[in-house]
């Protein structure tokens, strides 16, 4: 049989180089929940994670429609121009259906042309072993053409130490060694043995190899753990704080960040942070309220209903974490639990939620992408059980009406956290529907 | 609370380059030594468990590894490293054919020493301990569940005096206090960090293959209202040990040398002679 000619139907394209493009960059981030959830969901059950019966809750007819219409979401923020496109790994729960974000980022690749796929990410230590990571990335940077950021976040406790069964007090160990081996695997010009704690490889030899070289770009998504920033800056990762607390508690996790970058002596390049936010825009801040408060209320009232016991396992949290004073993001939203549902005006006010007129998400946004000094940002425009409909509303219009205003910041800076391979003509898939 | 009089502690150097925590109790003289493992509570001079046993006995109660620094854990892995561990302990200590009793994790530490070094262990006393597993009866999840729900799963009584003063201690503590957190949170969080690593997702580690192996005669005494390790599973210990007698304390639960420390004296008594 004749060899398949490697021209025949995709000839390679010559890559083109994004790398120092300065400009703040939007991704759009979908944390893919799921929006059928009772009323009286925080009554009749203690939490949205680990132990939560799907048997009782999950309709997977329903949850057909819905994958595809996240789906559908994510690529018409490709089309309206969206640097990045965002999916992330939760398992056994309500608030996040992608326990393999590797599946969506993958269907992703084949029906978006520009945006970057921002997988946030793969918890590392699930992987056995982690070099599983090194090849599923290494497939979706290859069949996306090079636009794959490749995030490594430890995972929240109730996903690894509960419902995956690690053991909190060597997660973390374990986590970096799986990234280190995953890295090692990337640069390596030759097969190598890895002899680790947790990993023991006679051969390490992973195919396909990245398009981008040595590897995509690497995003550490934290939850506020102190070692992580030392730890990105020594590496040159960049730190991503997935927040849903609003301003002052993004402030004092990014201080923490800024302070490492000082302390090490490295270039306090906001293209090295991330930050991420839930927004609503509107034709006007009263106009928000009627659009998205339901959707915000059953985000933060059934999605985040967390059951305290599964959210601090010991071991997790680091002493030095402990002794800082820094509750983690999922004991926080954990400890709201105990209280009484939020209301919107606090959801607002607090900027759990920046929702308003695009004058005032500019605004707001604007202030917080400085103070914060982020240049990579991450938008929530779908959340809770907000509609097909409005969340497709809410993505044109931030990508029309409030991301231009806010591009022009940071130009001094280069972003050296960001595709820089990606080719300039990518294979097409053949149509839905061949022609006669 | 007891107070414990003549209270000693002292650092013990192991081989193994780690540095063990003693605290010593007890009327000396020729009374004879227990040694103590803790359970995931950790122990100190003022421990109420050590506080009962040196009514009676002279007690020896190593702080397991971890407890004082995680960093302590780096080269021991699993319960195999941490049997080799208390072998170096024993060792260090002088003690060989030792009466060792064991609560809760502590018993789980004392089974599996008993069952690796056979002869380093004379009298077994297990108090709750943990370490096997059935799916008809789980182990409950200690590590699972809130820091309020704790006191109900510790005490025999979830409404008792004892489960009403943790689950108010716990629910009252200020996480915002430095002080509370250095000398409350941090030493509480570091213990349970510590025991976790032996016992995380399911407190059984190949225990149930090795129970066979311990050569000293064994007493088990349960709470019959435990319910962090239900009382059914001092029948498949009994079983398991070839050497082996159950007492049941009525009313107790996982806490009883605190919630019935008189029993559990007289029942060690019966049995140490």
């Amino acid at each position: 049989m004749p060899g398949r000619s490697p021209v025949a139907s995709h000839p390679p394209s010559a890559r083109r180089s994004e790398g120092g493009s300065t400009a703040v960059k939007f991704h759009a981030f979908h944390l893919m929940p799921y929006p059928y959830l009772p009323d009286d969901f925080r009554q009749r059950y203690r939490g949205v994670w680990v132990d939560l019966p799907a048997s009782e809750l999950y309709d997977p007819v329903l949850g057909h429609g819905v994958y595809h219409d996240y789906l559908d979401e994510l690529e018409f923020a490709d089309q309206m121009g969206f640097d990045g496109i965002c999916v992330n790994e939760h398992h056994q729960n309500a608030y996040g259906l992608m326990p393999s974000p590797n599946l969506m980022a993958a269907t992703l690749t084949r029906r978006t042309r520009r945006a970057k796929i921002v997988v946030m990410g793969n918890s590392v230590a699930l992987y056995n072993p982690p070099t599983r990571v090194a090849e599923e990335f290494a497939m979706l940077d290859v069949m996306s053409g090079g636009r794959l950021v490749a995030g490594f976040p430890v995972g929240t406790p109730m996903d690894t130490c509960y419902a995956m069964g690690q053991t909190p007090t060597t997660l973390r160990e374990k986590y970096r060694e799986g990234v280190d081996l995953i890295l090692r695997a990337w640069k390596s010009e030759q097969p190598f043995a890895f002899n680790g704690r947790f990993t023991q490889l006679r051969y390490v030899n992973v195919w396909p190899r990245p398009i981008q070289q040595p590897h995509p770009p690497v995003w550490i998504p934290g939850g506020g753990s102190v070692e992580t920033w030392d730890w990105c800056v020594q590496n040159g990762f960049l730190y991503a704080y997935l927040s849903f607390f609003g301003y002052l508690r993004a402030r004092q996790v990014l201080d923490g960040y800024w302070e490492a970058v000082d302390r090490h002596g490295a270039e306090a390049n906001p293209y090295s942070a991330g930050f991420i936010q839930f927004i609503g825009v509107a034709d006007s801040d009263a106009q928000a309220e009627e659009l998205y408060s339901e959707a915000a209320l059953y985000f933060f009232n059934r999605c985040l209903h967390l059951y305290p016991g599964f959210s601090n396992p010991p071991g997790y949290t680091s002493v030095a974490t402990m002794r800082k004073g820094i509750v983690g993001q999922v004991e926080q939203a954990a400890r709201r639990a105990f209280a009484d549902d939020l209301t919107w005006s606090e959801i607002v006010d607090r900027g759990y939620v920046v929702a308003g007129s695009p004058e005032t998400v500019t605004e707001r946004l604007g202030d917080m992408a400085d103070r914060l000094r982020v240049g990579h940002l991450m938008v929530n425009l779908q959340f809770g059980n907000l509609s097909r409909e409005r969340t497709m509303a809410n993505i044109e219009r931030f990508a029309t009406e409030v991301a231009p205003k806010l591009r022009d910041r940071f130009d001094e800076y280069e972003d050296r956290w960001w595709p820089t391979d990606t080719l300039s003509e990518l294979a097409q898939p053949a149509p839905l529907e061949r022609e006669a | 609370m007891a107070t414990v009089t003549g209270t000693t502690s002292r650092d013990v150097q192991l081989p193994s380059g780690l540095i063990c925590r003693v605290i010593e109790a007890g009327p000396g003289g020729d009374v004879p030594t227990v040694v103590y493992l803790h359970g995931a509570g950790g122990v100190s001079e003022q421990d109420e468990i050590l506080a009962t046993l040196a009514r009676r006995w002279n007690v020896v109660a190593p702080m397991a590894p971890g407890f004082r620094d995680l960093s302590e854990l780096s080269e021991i892995d699993d319960v195999h490293d941490l049997a080799i561990h208390y072998d170096e302990v024993f060792e260090a200590l002088g003690l060989d054919g030792a009466c060792v009793v064991g609560h809760s994790f502590g018993g789980m530490v004392a089974a599996e020493l008993a069952a690796h070094y056979p002869s380093r262990v004379a009298r077994l006393v297990l108090l709750g301990p943990v370490g096997l597993w059935d799916d008809d009866e789980p182990v409950a999840d200690v590590f699972g569940v809130g820091v309020t729900e704790l006191g109900g799963l510790m005490w025999g009584d979830p409404e008792g005096p004892g489960a009403r003063a943790m689950r108010e201690g716990l629910e009252t503590i200020d996480v915002s206090d430095p002080k509370v957190v250095d000398e409350l949170l941090i030493p509480m969080m570091q213990g349970f960090s510590a025991a976790a690593k032996f016992m995380w997702p399911i407190p059984e580690k190949g225990l149930a293959k090795r129970l066979r192996r311990i050569a000293a005669p064994t007493l088990l005494v349960w709470g019959a209202n435990d319910r962090l390790v239900p009382v059914g599973y001092a029948d498949r210990f009994e079983r398991a040990i070839p050497d082996a007698r159950v007492r049941i304390v009525p009313g107790a639960g996982h806490m009883l040398p605190v919630e019935a420390g008189d029993e559990v004296i007289a029942a060690m008594e019966g049995f140490l002679g």
